[in-house]
């Protein structure tokens, strides 16, 4: 397959505008903070020291991730698969990206920085959700805060009710794990379900 | 919990960190209130929280509340100081009051900064009640100057950075007996009252910590449907329910608001709660079952 080369590429595309080059900041101001505070998923792009790339899906009620001040965010680790993915990119190589989503809104948020792991005692409490609270938050001190225009959401038709239909076509979870270790899907969607319950 | 819909009237500051939130009834008449009296808000970021009613209860068009901004805030007090809007339709719960006047020969009223809230319509109701009212200083109280006004020497304004902590020792020796004490305030100052004036009625910000025995499973019958389930060790008994499709209405879901009240039929339940359950009563969110089985008015 043909590669395009980057300055190439760059050729192509041409230059951005003088607004979307405005829409980049260095730090969050108090519409991204809003936006922020409303936003109950995001997801979370690192990479390990070779560049072997990652991104992963988070979610809470809305604002989950704690701005803690303009420069710096902190995002909580709920149980999840325990691959602990992110933490160990993070290890190696402090990138992260995160986008920010709201339902129903087609405009995202993209913030870029460098990242941390944290057990500040100060911080996981205000990350507390009726009984628990999480062990470990990850730390984002942002280098690039940039409100994302929305025409891949009205392309995708992301918030559209009709689009949930897809979801009945798609393979469960259930299917996936009968084909790898067997079973029937019936018993293993029972037991993906009770697993769900298990939220926080 | 029955829900009313109000609508954000007013957001104004009314001392350091701290704002007066307005709700207006949306299109009905607000239900009434006594003194003590809180309600749940349901906020735009889906977060509940209680506060404490504090305007007029004869006032049937509009709420008051205040709220403090908490400094480790997980999105309640800073969602309502920085990204709440006049204008904004609110779900409001019925009020419920844990913190009721009763008549007694008199009446001493403790409060802590932002634990002044119940005791504002309190003061309104009965005219001989007496309060002290404490906080780093005057700057930091709300409606310190309101209440020197209404209500004259019968407020006691104790600025702890200038005064110290009020000698409560003092007051307890000098008490006309029967006097009903109620306190509210952070953790400190009602453990501290508890020791002090042991009838006290406490309302408290977060709940006490304490330790319980290790979870049991139990079962549940569920009177009404005739529905058994079970409760796993690992499952709070409101999830439990919910889990079976058994939706009953909650609130802090850590047994301080009182939302997810449920009657007890049979069976000893294990209260884990901060209000003290009245009889036959339990709470869903934390308590559990003493025996094997509860039977539930469900």
């Amino acid at each position: 397959m043909h590669r395009v080369a980057p300055d190439e590429v760059r050729a192509r595309i041409g230059e951005p505008d003088a607004l979307t080059r405005m829409k980049k900041f260095g730090h969050i101001d108090a519409h991204v903070r809003r936006f922020i505070a409303h936003s109950p998923f995001l997801t979370m792009a690192t990479a390990d020291a070779a560049g072997n790339a990652d991104c992963t899906p988070r979610g809470d009620y809305p604002g989950f991730a704690k701005v803690l001040d303009e420069r710096t965010l902190a995002i909580p680790d709920r149980p999840g698969n325990k691959l602990a993915d992110s933490f160990t990119n993070l290890a190696e190589n402090d990138g992260i990206g995160l986008l920010f989503l709201i339902p129903g809104m087609i405009e995202t948020v993209r913030v870029n920085g460098r990242a941390w792991v944290t057990d500040e005692p100060d911080v996981l409490a205000r990350m507390q959700t009726e009984a628990s609270t999480p062990m470990l938050a990850i730390v984002v001190e942002v280098a690039e805060v940039y409100f994302h225009c929305g025409r891949a959401l009205l392309r995708s038709r992301l918030w559209d009710a009709d689009s949930q239909a897809l979801a009945a076509e798609a393979p469960t979870m259930a299917d996936v794990v009968a084909d790898l270790v067997g079973g029937d899907v019936e018993t293993i969607t029972k037991h993906v379900r009770a697993g769900y319950r298990e939220l926080f | 919990m029955a829900a009313q819909q109000a609508v954000v009237a007013r957001i104004a500051p009314v001392a350091e960190d701290v704002v007066a939130l307005d709700l207006d009834a949306a299109d009905t008449p607000l239900l009434p209130w006594t003194p003590g009296a809180h309600v749940d808000l349901t906020l735009p970021n889906w977060l509940t929280r209680q506060y404490s009613l504090c305007g007029d209860p004869g006032d049937a068009t509009r709420y008051r509340v205040a709220v403090r901004l908490d400094r480790l805030s997980r999105g309640g007090s800073e969602y309502i100081h920085r990204f709440l809007r006049a204008g904004r339709p609110l779900a409001v719960s019925a009020p419920r009051n844990h913190f009721a006047l009763t008549p007694a020969p008199g009446h001493l009223f403790i409060a802590g900064g932002i634990g002044i809230t119940p005791f504002l319509s309190m003061m309104d109701a009965i005219d001989d009640a007496r309060l002290i009212y404490t906080g780093r200083h005057l700057g930091a109280m709300p409606f310190a100057a309101d209440l020197r006004e209404r209500h004259g020497d019968r407020v006691r304004i104790v600025e702890t950075e200038r005064d110290g902590r009020p000698d409560l020792r003092q007051v307890a020796a000098e008490l006309a007996p029967g006097t009903l004490v109620h306190c509210c305030g952070p953790a400190a100052m009602t453990d501290h009252v508890q020791k002090i004036f042991p009838g006290v009625r406490l309302e408290r910000f977060r709940p006490q910590p304490r330790t319980h025995r290790p979870n049991a499973a139990f079962e549940v019958l569920c009177a009404r449907s005739g529905r058994t389930l079970a409760v796993p060790p690992n499952r709070s008994l409101l999830d439990a329910l919910a889990d079976e499709g058994v939706a009953v209405a909650s609130g802090c879901r850590e047994g301080v608001c009182g939302s997810c009240e449920l009657r007890v039929l049979d069976g000893e339940p294990e209260h884990r709660d901060d209000i003290g359950a009245p009889a036959g009563r339990m709470y869903a969110c934390v308590s559990r079952a003493l025996g094997p089985r509860l039977v539930l008015d469900l």
